[in-house]
């Protein structure tokens, strides 16, 4: 107890030095935080641009499609006849399908040409599982039959496009033949999502299918599920197209997003290095503080070995004062950590400072907003604790452990 | 059987390749109540002599008893318990931690070895800063005491737990020759009211008059052992 009291006692001795340690791992915390917070933003927000903008939930493709699907080819497609559709009826948490027809086309505004991703959709099925259709910045979504197009805004501006102007999509037909598909702009939309933006032309899914001559043929089918049911319907369905041996399967979005959750995992090990970092200065400062306050202390150290007092009873009055400025610091910096989280969370980081986040595989744009992660409060300030309680251990056993004469006459 | 017993204690010390004797072979026996003052020219081995008493060095050669114990060839952890229960320290600088109050600083002592009630702790530490007549400074710090009282809360920590010796290395060193005056009687007050045995280190002749032993060390010897 004696200790204790002496400890905490001693924090008010070279306040200056002791607030600049404490500072120091306030500082550490709360730049910890902020990025953990921004990289669990920019995790969110990737997973959900993908699952909303991209690829759905799951995605039903031909089981020989899925290995070339980069390539966007016209050959293994899914038929959509009366089997598929009954596989995917009665499904528990399945909310929404959106059959697509995926393409590579080359447009062109009479100028220039563009290669792009084309799109054939069924606008109504499409917002069943994609959120695309709220990011409309101009004009609207067509219908089925209308020989009309959705841009992104960056195409628009790369192209000089604009609402109710014509492109033309040249493609290659299923027989490898050239065709082209006239379409006059019908809406222009800026989602959270590049890839949209800047690379995709949305047109009515019979237009597409009669431009390729596919038939009533499909890439894939996009799937959307209710929070939490993405393993149990991804199950189901693939047990049902094995019972009616549809060859077709289904796969997470997971699957799809592989480069953006290896991101992540290099995310997670880039903030394991800012651990690392934040440790290392905690535990410098802290080795620091310790080292001079018992250079400092010398004499003092030596009066309390002449008194009696044994080696661990001394390091125990250190560590508690190296406790005290690591809880110190750990609470500054979780509050100063939660201020700019709270800020991450509603004002968000503009990423137009950062560039284009699409250059590093970040499927995000214009703002990243942080997230709440408590656990990472938590996990830090104890983590802040027990680093300041064993990195005095060595200063304040190197300082306790001094010959009680040297020190009593600071020799 | 005495106190405390030296026989042929020699200290050296290594400095690079040269060996630098500090005691050269002291006898020296030590009765319970005994005002012993050590005295000598700079460099005599007052100091180390004082070491080797108060269990804070060991001996090169020869043995130290204390209480008939040989306490020369003990640990450092065995030593510091010898310290802790048997040995009272007065420094020239005090010594006093700064964030303690004076009946903190004195409090210190007495919860290394006393295990009673702290009501019981608090009366006997009350008791001594009176006796050292610091009462009514108690929740005073160092640094709102004078020299001649922070000399008193060293004296006060110093005997509070009881020891068998108090050692006091040049106590009034740093105070002016009233206060050291002051600082003195007290201290052969503890010695006639509670039998402490003191010994001192000392160029001070004011301390050399109230001595009832003086040991005059010269080249590491003593060279006379005078009892009043």
């Amino acid at each position: 107890m004696f200790a204790i009291k002496l400890g905490l006692r001693n924090l008010t001795r070279q306040k200056r030095r002791n607030i600049i340690t404490a500072m120091v791992i306030a500082y550490a915390f709360f730049a910890y935080l902020l990025m953990d917070s921004l990289m669990n933003g920019m995790e969110e927000m990737s997973f959900e641009n993908i699952k909303d903008l991209e690829t759905g939930n799951i995605q039903i493709v031909h089981s020989d499609y899925w290995e070339e699907r980069e390539e966007l080819p016209l050959e293994n497609l899914v038929y959509l006849d009366q089997d598929v559709e009954e596989s995917l009826k009665n499904i528990n948490g399945l909310s929404g399908i959106s059959p697509e027809l995926r393409f590579v086309a080359n447009l062109n505004n009479g100028i220039d040409e563009l290669p792009i991703l084309g799109l054939g959709m069924d606008p109504d099925r499409y917002q069943e599982v994609f959120t695309t259709g709220e990011y409309l910045v101009d004009g609207s979504m067509f219908s089925l039959g209308e020989n009309k197009a959705v841009i992104g805004e960056k195409t628009a501006q790369l192209m000089d496009l604009k609402i109710n102007d014509y492109i033309t999509l040249l493609v290659r037909t299923k027989e490898d033949t050239f065709n082209t598909i006239d379409v006059e702009i019908a809406g222009i939309v800026n989602t959270t999502h590049p890839m949209v933006n800047s690379g995709t032309v949305f047109v009515p899914l019979d237009i597409a299918q009669q431009a390729l001559n596919v038939e009533n043929r499909v890439s894939l089918i996009a799937i959307k599920v209710n929070p939490g049911y993405e393993e149990s319907v991804t199950e189901t369905l693939n047990q049902n197209f094995n019972r009616k041996d549809l060859k077709l399967k289904a796969y997470s979005w997971r699957e799809s997003a592989e480069t953006v959750i290896a991101l992540s995992a290099a995310k997670k090990a880039g903030i394991g290095v800012i651990l690392l970092v934040v440790l290392l200065i905690g535990i410098i400062g802290i080795i620091n503080n310790v080292i001079l306050s018992a250079l400092e202390r010398t004499e003092e150290i030596g009066m309390m070995k002449a008194l009696g007092m044994k080696e661990m009873e001394i390091v125990s009055v250190f560590m508690v004062e190296a406790t005290g400025i690591g809880i110190i610091g750990g609470l500054i910096g979780c509050l100063l950590g939660a201020i700019g989280v709270g800020w991450l969370v509603k004002y968000g980081f503009d990423l137009s400072y950062a560039g284009d986040m699409t250059n590093y595989g970040i499927p995000i744009l214009n703002k990243l907003y942080g997230v709440w992660n408590f656990s990472a409060f938590s996990f830090l300030f104890i983590l802040g604790i027990i680093i300041a309680l064993l990195s005095s251990i060595v200063p304040a056993y190197w300082a306790a452990h001094k010959d009680p004469v040297k020190a009593i006459y600071h020799r | 059987m005495a106190l405390l017993e030296l026989k042929k204690v020699k200290k050296i010390y290594q400095q690079g390749k040269i060996k630098v004797p500090a005691l050269r072979g002291i006898d020296l026996a030590v009765e319970q109540g005994e005002f012993t003052t050590i005295f000598g020219p700079s460099g005599s081995g007052k100091t180390t002599l004082l070491n080797m008493i108060g269990c804070l060095d060991t001996p090169s050669e020869g043995e130290v008893k204390l209480n008939g114990d040989e306490v020369s060839k003990l640990s450092q952890t065995e030593l510091a318990m010898v310290r802790r229960y048997n040995i009272g320290f007065i420094f020239q600088a005090y010594n006093l931690i700064p964030v303690l109050t004076a009946y903190e600083n004195v409090e210190f002592a007495i919860r290394l070895i006393d295990h009673s009630s702290d009501a019981q702790k608090k009366e006997k530490v009350l008791k001594m800063l009176e006796e050292v007549g610091l009462k009514g400074l108690e929740t005073r710090r160092p640094n709102e005491l004078s020299g001649g009282e922070k000399q008193r809360v060293a004296i006060a920590r110093a005997l509070v737990k009881e020891p068998k010796i108090v050692l006091a290395d040049e106590p009034t060193a740093n105070l002016d020759s009233e206060t050291g005056a002051e600082v003195i009687k007290i201290m052969v007050k503890m010695n006639q009211e509670l039998g402490t045995t003191f010994i001192f280190s000392t160029h001070d002749p004011l301390i050399m008059k109230f001595a009832k032993r003086l040991l005059n060390l010269k080249d590491g010897m003593i060279s006379s052992d005078e009892r009043r």
